[in-house]
């Protein structure tokens, strides 16, 4: 099955699918397990630099 | 042990690319400038809501982020910074500043930079964000260089502490995917020598300029010939310190790969320029260039009295600022790093980024970098004038006959005290010795010579020399 996302570069998909996982991270660092908490915040923290990092270049131009 | 990393090292395609870095290096240079502005205005904009030293010095140059419309809009309006406003800061504001843009419960790595100023520690506040942010900025130079999953590593710049460079190259090597093992600090060099022996398919070495001399000299001194024992070694990375080059082509033979440098500080959270798989020695054997990671960190190279960049092949300093960084950003910070511009036009690797030479970075200062210490001359004056009974003193920082940075300070007495202390002087010594040690970080030598041995400084005291370069003989 075609889809828009496996026709785009491979940077681009992966930016799409990082922040779709960014949105389950931020739903876990709502937990009030305090133990868990501190561990799900890693893990929102490594995706938000993966997404900053594979933002396409020349689309992010005129990103906000 | 060996055979995991040696399948994968011979399976993969030994320098596959990385469609991420392609793209990148793909930009035009206007494209990268692009780039460059709309992240700057995205990192102001947030600059303008999360921190307050950052929104006084918006505000009363009145500069609206949104309103900047190029590059140049923001060289020319946004003033740089310094260490010293930096301190103030924290001084004001502790411990992290008003600097820091992220709350302060959201700060997972604390940084500091070595504090043998004199002038005291710069703190830097990291999120977890920036500490991968930190890890990519220490594995992408390497992946360029050839480090790639499954590689054997030897990190042997002591980890941990408060320090970027403590910090980065752990993460950074885990990004990488590389197995490390982070032996500087923790090993003496024969027992470094003899863990990479037992390991054997040592894939990868990170190493300051001078400790890669003295594990080489060290393995030649136990017979070993460095490319006939390790193989398979695809990348010396070196940083920090300048070299001659004579020394650079003599290391890539005996170890029988190419030896790659980085350009890094705590302010550029990591590496901002590298020589990618290029090597120090160029084609000609000139020294090489490294080329700047500019999607990430903003570069000016300026003069330091006039303030406008220099051309292209001239010397300046290199003012920072960082696109992607969210705690304790710095923008337009001066570093007081002197480098030698190289224009994308001249840099004839048909790359976008501009660049700078290779084992050339100094100091406009007289910062002396020693074993990673910061060392100024001024911190060791405090430690020695802060004895009534030395009249004066000189210093030497040098390669020793085993490869070792060393430090000598001789110091003369006054007449007064010559008269009273026991020849020795041991007590002295010894309290001179600790003194330094407090400030600088660094053990020296510390001996006593008649006072007429010594210079008489009639301008300026120049009481130190690095002779470093002259020990670099294998």
């Amino acid at each position: 099955m075609r889809t828009s996302e496996n026709s785009i570069d491979p940077m681009e998909r992966d930016h799409i699918v990082l922040t779709r996982m960014m949105s389950d991270a931020e739903r876990l660092c709502r937990s009030d397990d305090p133990f868990m908490l501190g561990q799900y915040r890693h893990l929102r923290g490594r995706v938000a630099a993966l997404i900053e990092m594979t933002r396409p270049p020349k689309t992010s131009r005129n990103a906000p | 042990m060996s055979s995991t990393a040696h399948d994968t090292r011979h399976s993969a395609q030994p320098f596959a690319p990385s469609a991420h870095v392609v793209q990148l290096l793909s930009l035009s240079r206007e494209e990268l400038e692009g780039l460059q502005l709309a992240r700057l205005k995205r990192q102001l904009a947030r600059l303008r809501q999360s921190s307050a030293y950052y929104r006084v010095r918006m505000e009363r140059a009145r500069i609206d982020p949104d309103a900047i419309g190029s590059l140049a809009d923001f060289f020319a309006a946004f003033p740089t910074s310094t260490k010293v406003e930096f301190l103030a800061d924290q001084n004001d504001h502790p411990p992290f500043g008003e600097r820091l843009s992220i709350p302060r419960e959201e700060v997972a790595l604390v940084n500091m930079t070595g504090g043998t100023s004199g002038q005291g520690q710069e703190i830097y506040g990291r999120s977890q964000r920036d500490i991968h942010t930190q890890g990519y900025l220490h594995a992408l130079p390497w992946f360029l260089a050839g480090l790639r999953p499954g590689h054997i590593a030897f990190n042997c710049v002591p980890a941990g502490g408060l320090t970027t460079g403590g910090w980065g190259p752990g993460e950074g090597l885990r990004i990488a995917g590389a197995t490390a093992f982070h032996v500087g600090g923790t090993l003496s060099t024969d027992a470094k020598i003899d863990l990479m022996l037992r390991v054997g398919d040592v894939n990868f070495i990170y190493a300051s300029t001078n400790y890669l001399h003295r594990l080489t000299d060290a393995l030649l001194r136990r017979g070993l010939e460095p490319k006939r024992a390790f193989p398979g070694m695809r990348t010396l990375f070196i940083a920090a310190e300048g070299y001659p080059i004579e020394w650079a082509g003599r290391i890539a033979e005996l170890w029988g790969c190419t030896l790659q440098e980085g350009y890094g500080s705590t302010q550029c959270a990591g590496f901002g320029a590298s020589t990618f798989d290029d090597g120090v020695v160029d084609r000609n054997g000139a020294r090489a260039l490294m080329h700047l990671f500019e999607w990430e960190t903003l570069f000016e190279v300026l003069d330091p009295v006039t303030m406008r960049p220099v051309k292209s092949g001239e010397t300046g300093e290199l003012v920072v600022t960082n696109l992607a960084i969210e705690g304790s950003p710095v923008v337009r910070f001066r570093t007081g790093d002197c480098v030698r511009f190289i224009s994308s036009r001249d840099t004839r690797s048909g790359r976008s980024v501009h660049a700078i030479e290779c084992g050339t970075v100094g100091r406009f200062d007289d910062m002396m970098k020693i074993r990673g210490n910061n060392v100024w001359p001024s911190a060791v004056d405090a430690a020695v004038f802060a004895h009534g009974e030395i009249a004066e003193y000189i210093g030497k920082v040098f390669t020793d006959a085993e490869g070792k940075t060393e430090c000598e300070v001789c110091i003369a007495l006054t007449e007064q005290a010559a008269s009273k202390l026991p020849p020795d002087c041991a007590h002295l010594l010894g309290s001179v010795q600790n003194a330094i040690k407090e400030r600088t970080n660094v053990l020296m030598k510390v001996s006593v010579v008649p006072r007429n041995e010594l210079p008489e400084f009639t301008y300026k005291a120049r009481r130190w020399k690095d002779l470093r370069q002259q020990g670099y003989r294998l």
